[in-house]
């Protein structure tokens, strides 16, 4: 289980003289600091899929890093079960599989290689890694380019073997940062399908995605994060509610919320 | 830590660009370079030395025995040209047009009885943009008939040889040095041993530290690691071992290299003196250059990984590192300045210090305890910068910019 509450973060601005008019704008900027998140708070249970949702710029990967512990929250809670993620970070660590939107691979490495490391990383011995890897393989469907140096595979190869590497060592959570962007609608599919295996193995799991038809595909929970807020925090339903025939028209009005 | 140790390692050796930089520069591109300018320079020099050369002079009627000996040389050619070659323009439009490589002009007081013709002056006339060494071989000629003027000379007014080498050099300032041939040279060439090695271990560990810290930055790798449930001072504890292997392993091929090629050289020219030097110096004074080194190339990693970890990408970050290269250029390129000592304030000097204690060391005259505390304070600025740079890896403005 995964609980946030009132988290927030806030980062110098080194130069405010040289920001954009557009920027300047922004109600999150104090001075010589920018509130990239201001107040966000949400819960995804056992067995939960919370979609994460929310224009560029609105704070959902800066929340997302201070879950995987990357960036240090200003105030506010992160509790992964009994963990206090800023407390113990590297505790936190061991029970995160995290997938980062800008996420990359070694590239002098083969696929192979690159999830061996990181189950090592994460104390796994050489049995299990073997086995892991095997499971994984077989569920995403990546035995044909396995043993493959990284830097030649494609966006898809690249995506499955990333999402590999984070789950490599069973976490307890799981957090995905736009998994699907970029992919063909094969690779999408594959990585689509793991999720809901996630699910059904009752591991939470929240992702973040511009897609509005994989939210109603796969999550139980949505939240909608805008200027740094939780402008929206509720069942699926109760976002397909708001607009029940046109899903965006659905999303902006989460949006709206907040400005209300 | 050593599992992101020997994970940079073997990606630094899948990567044939930093190989390159790292093997195979160093072990054939530098030798060949090297070698390829002694070769041609030495071969430049001895065509110049027996290069045939065409002459034609004016006044030879006045020093026959000059001329005999001229013609005597083999390499030189004497071709009659008509025209008067006492006329500068004449001559030099002669030289111009490549009719002879050399016109001498004789002066008409040429006269091998000294006291009779006093000092004379023979004019040599050539382009001498070109390597050809013709001065020096028509010295050769004429300094056999000068000595012999001198003796008859000397002799028509009755001095004796004795005399004879007293007025011709009344005092001789004879050099007893107590210097043995180790110091010496190493007085000369010590100074040049940590010049090298601390541009080679900088330049070795400049590729792998921009790689692996900006690098990963810009390849989004350094945040999954991040992620990884590793204490983050091992994580750049691994990679600042990395850098520095890199580093002295460049330097250490370098000096393998080169060894090997001076060998491979010396079998065919006369290299006695620097095989001479090189084994007075004994294994344990090597050994303590090389551990020398190691503080040194601790600095160098822990800064390049301190400028890697800051810059946004790998251009970046060389954009950042090449300055370095001047500002540790500076500090050793005193010890190759004559006079400059391991005493007062350069004894405090980072890399100045180490530097001038690894000439000392080859020279074979260092002071074992200064050494020990040369060693010691090179070791504590490594470690400061080191902690400097886990300091440094721990913010989020510098690693999230």
């Amino acid at each position: 289980m995964i609980v946030i509450k009132e988290l927030a973060k806030k980062f110098t601005v080194e130069n405010p003289k040289k920001l954009s008019e557009q920027d300047k704008k922004d109600p999150r900027l104090d001075g010589r600091y920018f509130h990239s998140v201001k107040n966000v708070s949400l819960r995804c249970n056992k067995g939960q899929v919370l979609g994460l949702l929310g224009p560029n710029g609105a704070g959902k990967t800066t929340t997302l890093r201070m879950l995987s512990t990357a960036l240090q929250p200003n105030s506010g809670s992160i509790m992964i079960g009994d963990i206090d993620v800023v407390a113990d970070p590297v505790m936190a660590r061991k029970k995160i599989g995290f997938l980062s939107g800008s996420t990359g691979l070694y590239g002098r490495l083969t696929g192979r290689e690159n999830i061996e490391y990181f189950g090592r990383l994460n104390g796994m011995n050489e049995a299990s890694i073997k086995a892991k890897i095997n499971e994984i393989a077989d569920q995403l469907d990546m035995h044909t380019f396995l043993d493959r140096r990284s830097e030649n595979f494609s966006t898809g190869m690249k995506q499955k073997t990333s999402i590999a590497r984070a789950v490599v060592h069973s976490p307890d959570v799981v957090v995905l940062d736009e998994p699907t962007t970029g992919l063909d609608i094969m690779a999408a599919k594959t990585v689509i399908d793991f999720i809901r295996d996630l699910k059904h193995k009752g591991i939470p799991v929240i992702f973040s995605t511009h897609h509005l038809d994989e939210v109603t595909e796969l999550c139980d929970h949505i939240s909608v994060i805008d200027h740094g807020l939780t402008s929206f925090d509720g069942p699926l339903a109760d976002f397909v509610a708001l607009s029940p025939n046109n899903l965006h028209e659905a999303f902006m009005r989460a949006l709206h919320r907040s400005e209300s | 830590m050593w599992l992101i140790f020997k994970k940079e390692i073997l990606e630094l050796l899948r990567d044939r660009k930093t190989l390159f930089f790292m093997i195979a520069l160093p072990l054939l591109v530098f030798p060949l370079i090297f070698g390829g300018m002694f070769y041609f320079t030495g071969k430049a020099m001895t065509t110049s030395q027996t290069e045939s050369l065409t002459y034609a002079v004016s006044g030879a009627q006045y020093a026959p025995e000059l001329m005999a000996a001229l013609e005597s040389v083999d390499s030189l050619a004497r071709i009659d040209l008509s025209g008067n070659l006492s006329d500068k323009d004449t001559v030099a439009g002669i030289i111009s047009r490549n009719e002879v490589d050399f016109v001498l002009q004789i002066p008409n007081n040429f006269s091998n009885d000294v006291g009779q013709s006093g000092q004379i002056t023979l004019k040599l006339v050539l382009n001498d943009a070109q390597l050809n060494s013709v001065q020096v071989r028509i010295q050769e000629v004429t300094d056999k008939i000068e000595s012999m003027n001198q003796r008859n000379a000397f002799a028509n007014l009755g001095v004796s040889e004795s005399i004879q080498a007293a007025m011709l050099d009344p005092i001789i300032v004879q050099k007893v040095n107590l210097a043995d041939a180790r110091e010496q040279t190493g007085a000369i060439f010590g100074g040049l041993i940590p010049y090298f090695m601390f541009i080679l271990c900088l330049q070795g560990a400049m590729l792998p530290a921009a790689d692996i810290g900006a690098g990963e930055k810009e390849r989004g790798t350094l945040e999954t690691l991040l992620l990884s449930p590793i204490d983050r001072y091992k994580i750049v504890l691994a990679k600042f071992l990395t850098i520095a292997t890199a580093g002295l392993t460049s330097a250490l091929v370098t000096v393998i290299s080169m060894g090997i090629w001076a060998l491979v050289i010396s079998v065919q020219m006369p290299m006695g003196p620097v095989v001479e030097f090189i084994s007075a110096i004994d294994g344990f004074d090597f050994l303590l250059v090389f551990l020398m080194l190691i503080p040194v190339v601790a600095t160098f990693a822990s800064l390049l990984l301190a400028l890697s970890i800051y810059a946004r990408s790998f251009k970046e970050a060389q954009g950042y590192m090449s300055p370095l290269m001047i500002v540790v250029f500076l500090p050793i390129i005193v010890t190759l300045i004559p006079g400059i000592e391991l005493k007062g304030v350069w004894a405090w000097i980072p890399l100045t210090n180490v530097a001038l204690a690894i000439k000392e060391l080859v020279k074979g005259t260092m002071d074992y305890v200064q050494l020990i505390a040369i060693f010691g304070s090179s070791v504590i600025l490594a470690g400061a910068l080191l902690g400097f740079c886990v300091y440094w890896f721990k913010q989020e403005k510098v690693l999230f910019r």
